[in-house]
């Protein structure tokens, strides 16, 4: 279990974060959501200790993130972040080797070498598991990411806005793909997101941030909620229903008159 | 796998090649007869020829040691920095080497002991060039690592401000300390400073051995900070780890043979472009054998050329383009 305490995060007299507390929910998808600037980025940080907070504390089932080594928290826990180093020439297979290094310390042994091969069949990335990234597509790219993430065997995987730059097709996958992680693997998933009807559609649970404060977080049926949104986005939102499930709709409305 | 073996090989050979040719050549070219027919001349000549031998052999293990560690700390330098153009000269390290021995000698001067033992002297400048190398990781480098053309801008102030500030230090010195100063610090690779090569073998190998060990986490951290930080690389000890080694093989390496600007960004760059690979190990084995192929040959060609330039001027010609190359090309993606 995952447990926020009183995590405040200042840069000068701004504060990103302020005063979170919050546990996340095992064995779902949850989505971060909230304007640009809202905080979900830096929470996922000092989460995942990529940054350090001011003040507060994190705790992966009851240990406090601060006082364990850092490999002993990447076997627990795997973040992918948004990154733009792809000049440098990694075929897909030795970044997916790269998610064994907490376990094997960059000497693979045999276990190592059968998850990696388990992994890349699972992730569907056999026949181009020597291509090096900067030959791929960024749907194939994001899949090798991704590969490298379940490799590293964690039970919690937190993703940085992975829809970045997919198109439809892709960002729908990459959903899809994360749905079956929690559904066959069992883990618990937290992804960035900026567009509330992917999270409506594929998360489970939903924690929207607001000017660096948790606004409001619940289930799909209990976000999707016009005042809800409204708060949090600063802007005028209709919901509507498609195929029994809510939809927003969020541009070319006419006088708040939207209800289709 | 293979491939990488089948270059370092034929670069093992090549480098094998020009050692031999470093230090046996000259006895093709020489207008004297070094095989005489009288036996108190030929004690003579046979006396001469280990002695020209053993001096070109110490000159070799000086080019290698340099070689080595100017190829492994460019690697590692472009890896923390997370591009493949910077290499520590590039950044000013060496120019401010020079200007550290001027401090020295200014401060404390020449017939101090900080000066004159060699390895007091080698312990406080290098402790100055971590602490100058960490604090400018800290302020400059760490948060401007995508900014690669405002890096070189501060290289080149840095390395011309060094440069000033040593020479306008020499300038209002004793002339008695300065020719002292200059003895130390205008090193090149034909004048190498010849009495601390041996002191530098250890040094060489308790670094490459250090190095050596992370190779494995570099190969990691190639993926960017914070990547590299949730596959549980602790990054900022291993980053300031690697300063410290670079730092001081800097330090060897330029007390040993001077500046030379572009030997790392050409040997590194040119075995990645051989080996296509981001793995540490097999890029540090071949550049420093392109390192000290590039010394050794270019070394024997000047001298059997009559000095007519140094091997340092070549290789900054070459270099340069290359690297107004490598700009073009990273700013077409």
């Amino acid at each position: 279990m995952i447990q926020i305490k009183n995590i405040s995060q200042s840069y000068g007299d701004f504060k990103v974060l302020d005063d979170i507390t919050l546990e996340i929910p095992e064995g779902k998808i949850t989505a971060l959501i909230g304007a640009n600037g809202a905080g979900k980025s830096t929470l996922l940080g000092v989460v995942s200790r990529l940054l350090i907070p001011s003040y507060g504390q994190v705790f992966i089932d009851d240990e406090d993130i601060s006082l364990m080594k850092s490999h002993e928290v990447a076997k627990k826990l795997a973040i992918l972040k948004q990154t733009n180093q792809h000049q440098v020439r990694i075929s897909i297979r030795d970044l997916v080797s790269f998610g064994r290094f907490p376990h094997s310390k960059g000497r693979l042994k045999e276990e190592d070498i059968q998850k990696i091969d388990q992994v890349i069949e699972y992730m569907d990335l056999k026949n181009i598991e020597h291509k090096y990234l900067d030959q791929l597509s960024g749907g194939q790219r994001q899949r090798a990411y991704i590969a490298m993430i379940l490799a590293q065997d964690t039970k919690y995987v937190f993703l940085d806005e992975p829809l970045n730059n997919l198109d439809m097709k892709y960002a729908i996958e990459m959903m899809t793909i994360l749905q079956k992680m929690v559904k066959e693997l069992h883990k618990t998933v937290i992804v960035v997101m900026h567009d509330i009807n992917f999270a409506a559609a594929f998360s489970d649970y939903i924690i929207a941030m607001k000017d660096g404060k948790i606004a409001s977080q619940g289930d799909i049926d209990t976000m999707m909620d016009k005042e809800k949104l409204d708060h949090i986005f600063d802007h005028d939102f209709c919901i509507a229903g498609v195929n029994g499930r809510k939809v927003c709709i969020y541009y070319n409305q006419e006088n708040g008159v939207g209800n289709l | 796998m293979a491939k990488h073996r089948r270059m370092i090989i034929i670069f093992t050979i090549l480098v094998f090649i020009s050692i031999s040719l470093y230090l046996f050549f000259w006895m093709v070219t020489t207008p004297y007869q070094l095989f005489p027919k009288d036996p108190q001349l030929k004690v003579v000549m046979q006396k001469a020829i280990t002695n020209i031998i053993g001096r070109k052999f110490d000159q070799v293990i000086g080019m290698t040691i340099a070689a080595i560690l100017i190829a492994s700390s460019s690697l590692v330098f472009q890896t923390i920095t997370e591009n493949r153009i910077l290499t520590p000269s590039l950044i000013g390290f060496d120019a401010v080497f020079v200007t550290v021995q001027t401090l020295i000698v200014f401060l404390f001067t020449s017939s101090s002991i900080f000066y004159t033992n060699p390895y007091l002297n080698f312990v406080l400048a290098s402790g100055l060039m971590i602490m100058i190398s960490l604090s400018m990781y800290r302020i400059i480098l760490k948060k401007n690592k995508n900014h690669l053309v405002f890096l070189l801008l501060v290289g080149m102030i840095l390395s011309t401000l060094s440069r000033s500030l040593a020479s306008f230090l020499q300038n209002i010195m004793d002339p008695m300390e300065f020719q002292s100063i200059v003895i130390r610090t205008e090193v090149t690779v034909s004048n190498m400073n010849t009495s601390i090569i041996y002191m530098s073998i250890p040094f060489l190998l308790i670094i490459s051995f250090l190095f050596i060990k992370n190779f494995k986490t570099y190969d990691v951290m190639t993926l960017g900070e914070s990547q590299a930080i949730g596959l549980g690389v602790e990054y900022q000890k291993k980053m300031n780890y690697a300063l410290i080694y670079m730092a001081i093989a800097m330090s060897i390496t330029t007390a040993l043979i001077g500046p030379i600007s572009f030997l790392g960004l050409i040997t590194v760059n040119a075995s990645r472009e051989l080996l296509k690979t981001h793995k540490h190990l097999p890029l540090f084995i071949l550049s420093s054998l392109i390192a000290m192929l590039m010394l050794i040959l270019g070394q024997t060609i000047i001298i059997e050329t009559g000095y007519m330039t140094t091997v340092s001027v070549w290789i900054s010609l070459v270099g340069g383009i290359y690297m107004i190359y490598l700009l073009l090309k990273e700013n077409q993606a």
